[in-house]
């Protein structure tokens, strides 16, 4: 089964092949795998330092001179130590970019907690104009990069280094698409990434208990697929989201919005939506944000009225 | 050199929607006249112009005098001026490079233009183009950590097409002195020019010295400036940092800058 490590570094040769405005920065990861990316195209690669926030503010002034920056390290230092950076730098100026990371979750498994990371994906779908994508396999991963490079986004692929054993179709893998890995009629599992891989070896045990569970898995977060999640659980009424990532944010906020308004009780979200440009006083950035007082009259006027 | 109608327009700017730094622009607006009156290769009426050298204010409170300086330069309106700071203006306490006409950047949070500046210069050196890029510092900023990350960076770079110029006005002295500039960035590998900001003599003579080379040392000039420099009672550190002259006081600031 093909790392999707050594995809990256494939991927990156042939794409620079064809596109002269691509150019690749690490923090001195995947640095030797590189090489035959680096030696071809010198003046394109850069092992740039131990500094990632500076790693990814510079990417903005190669965005701002119209070259595609690929920004590659391990996932705790580029998107959380780097992240008002990438807030600032690439989301406020809406500068497109694609972040490229390793070693998410607990993927480094012998390093401890320090290179660990389990927010990175909840941290970057709050940046606007950002698509989340956690590909499960090198597959996956080539698909969705070369759909999606230069679609003018802040791009985060979320590499890991365990990958599931599914084969999937071409045409299976699209940006926002949920995939139905197994039919069910108990329960649904929804499930995103790698761990796949555990959804799938748990449903046949499953079986042995008579129970049958559907396996919906996702390789991108945002933008996400509300409708298959409908879909299934209308089936099924009953849901499991198996996610590795942090119990806050994440595959189980996603499926609760994706099903506000098909429960059995309204559920509605006021909340910033994106940055909330411009200026003026407190409550003229509250209207602007949509949360000024009568704003919540009308949104509880409509919870009201569906009952 | 007193720019003083510059100065003027930036403290009526101020005092009409009650927000802005009014003593980080007066020490920094002398120096981004100079630029763009005689260095900066710009067009105003084509701010994006491909061939245009790029300024970016990494210190993005200074905002009132880079504003000021826009609008003498044909970048901003008159109007655009009026509604600074205000619900249906373009101009705000930093400014934002989605809708300001000239702003390269939108800085605000510290530490962010100048690594921003290293990105466009090694963009425009790998696509071996000759315009320069100018970033503007404070020397607070400078207490930040991705200051000396870039400033390793540019330099392992050879990113001779950059130009630092750090607005040395002392806010960094009040809380953690940093009176060695010169030296740090001579021990980063940087070529270090130390002038007066408020001069105009020195600032041609550092301007017109640099070397401008695609591949090769970055420059920093280093400018001793004062902080509400052109009226006598904002100049130095303290409560005027971030004040509003109340109508008094613009009486006697507009007496000061109109003498």
């Amino acid at each position: 089964m093909k790392k999707l490590r050594e995809e990256f570094a494939d991927l990156m040769l042939s794409v620079g092949d064809i596109n002269s405005e691509l150019v690749v920065l690490v923090g001195d990861i995947s640095h030797g795998i590189l090489q035959p990316f680096a030696k071809k195209f010198p003046d394109r690669y850069y092992n740039v330092g131990i500094c990632e926030p500076t790693i990814v503010n510079m990417s903005a002034g190669l965005s701002k001179v119209g070259l595609i920056p690929v920004v590659h390290t391990i996932a705790p230092f580029i998107i959380e130590r780097a992240y008002e950076q990438i807030k600032l730098d690439f989301g406020y100026q809406n500068l497109p970019l694609n972040l490229i990371s390793v070693g998410g979750a607990y993927d480094y498994t012998q390093l401890g907690c320090s290179h660990h990371c389990y927010a990175d994906v909840s941290l970057m779908c709050h940046i606007e104009n950002s698509c989340v994508m956690m590909p499960g396999s090198a597959k996956e991963f080539n698909k969705l990069f070369l759909d999606n490079y230069k679609n003018g986004c802040i791009n985060y692929f979320k590499l890991t280094e365990f990958p599931h054993s599914i084969e999937l179709k071409d045409d299976q893998i699209k940006l926002g698409k949920g995939i139905k890995i197994a039919d069910g009629k108990d329960v649904t599992i929804l499930t995103v990434g790698g761990i796949l891989q555990n959804a799938i070896d748990a449903r046949e045990l499953l079986i042995k208990d008579n129970i049958s569970a559907e396996i919906i898995y996702f390789n991108t977060v945002k933008p996400f697929d509300n409708e298959i999640v409908v879909k299934s659980t209308e089936k099924t009424k009953r849901l499991l989201t198996l996610e590795e990532l942090s119990e806050h944010d994440g595959l189980h906020n996603l499926a609760l919005k994706a099903l506000s308004g098909k429960m059995d009780f309204p559920i509605k979200q006021m909340a910033i939506k994106g940055f909330v440009s411009g200026y003026g006083t407190y409550k003229e950035m509250q209207d602007r944000a949509g949360l000024s007082i009568n704003k919540i009259v009308k949104k509880v006027n409509e919870i009201c009225g569906e009952k | 050199m007193i720019n003083n109608d510059l100065r003027i327009k930036i403290v009526e700017m101020v005092k009409r929607s009650g927000e802005g730094h009014i003593p980080s622009s007066f020490s920094i607006v002398d120096i981004l006249n100079f630029l763009y009156g005689n260095i900066l290769k710009i067009d105003s009426q084509n701010p994006k112009w491909d061939e245009r050298d790029y300024f970016i204010l990494s210190k993005g409170h200074g905002c009132g005098a880079f504003y000021a300086v826009l609008h003498k330069y044909n970048f901003l309106s008159d109007k655009d001026i009026m509604d600074y700071s205000t619900k249906d203006g373009i101009l705000g306490g930093h400014p934002d490079m989605k809708i300001v006409p000239g702003a390269e950047a939108s800085t605000g949070s510290l530490g962010h233009g100048f690594p921003t500046s290293i990105g466009i210069a090694l963009g425009l050196k790998i696509k071996k183009k000759s315009n320069r890029v100018f970033a503007l510092l404070g020397d607070g900023e400078c207490h930040e950590g991705t200051i000396w990350e870039s400033a390793q960076v540019a330099r392992n770079l050879n990113l001779g097409n950059l130009c630092a110029i750090i607005d040395w006005n002392g806010s960094a002295s009040q809380l953690m002195p940093v009176d060695d500039l010169p030296a740090k960035w001579k021990a980063f590998g940087w070529n270090v020019m130390v002038i007066d900001g408020h001069s105009e003599v020195d600032l041609k003579l550092a301007f017109d010295g640099i070397e401008a080379k695609v591949d090769g040392i970055p420059t920093v000039i280093i400018a001793k400036t004062i902080k509400g420099k052109g009226v006598s009672f904002i100049e130095g550190h303290g409560k005027w940092h971030h004040k509003i002259p109340d109508d008094k006081e613009m009486k006697l600031i507009l007496e000061e800058l109109s003498t």
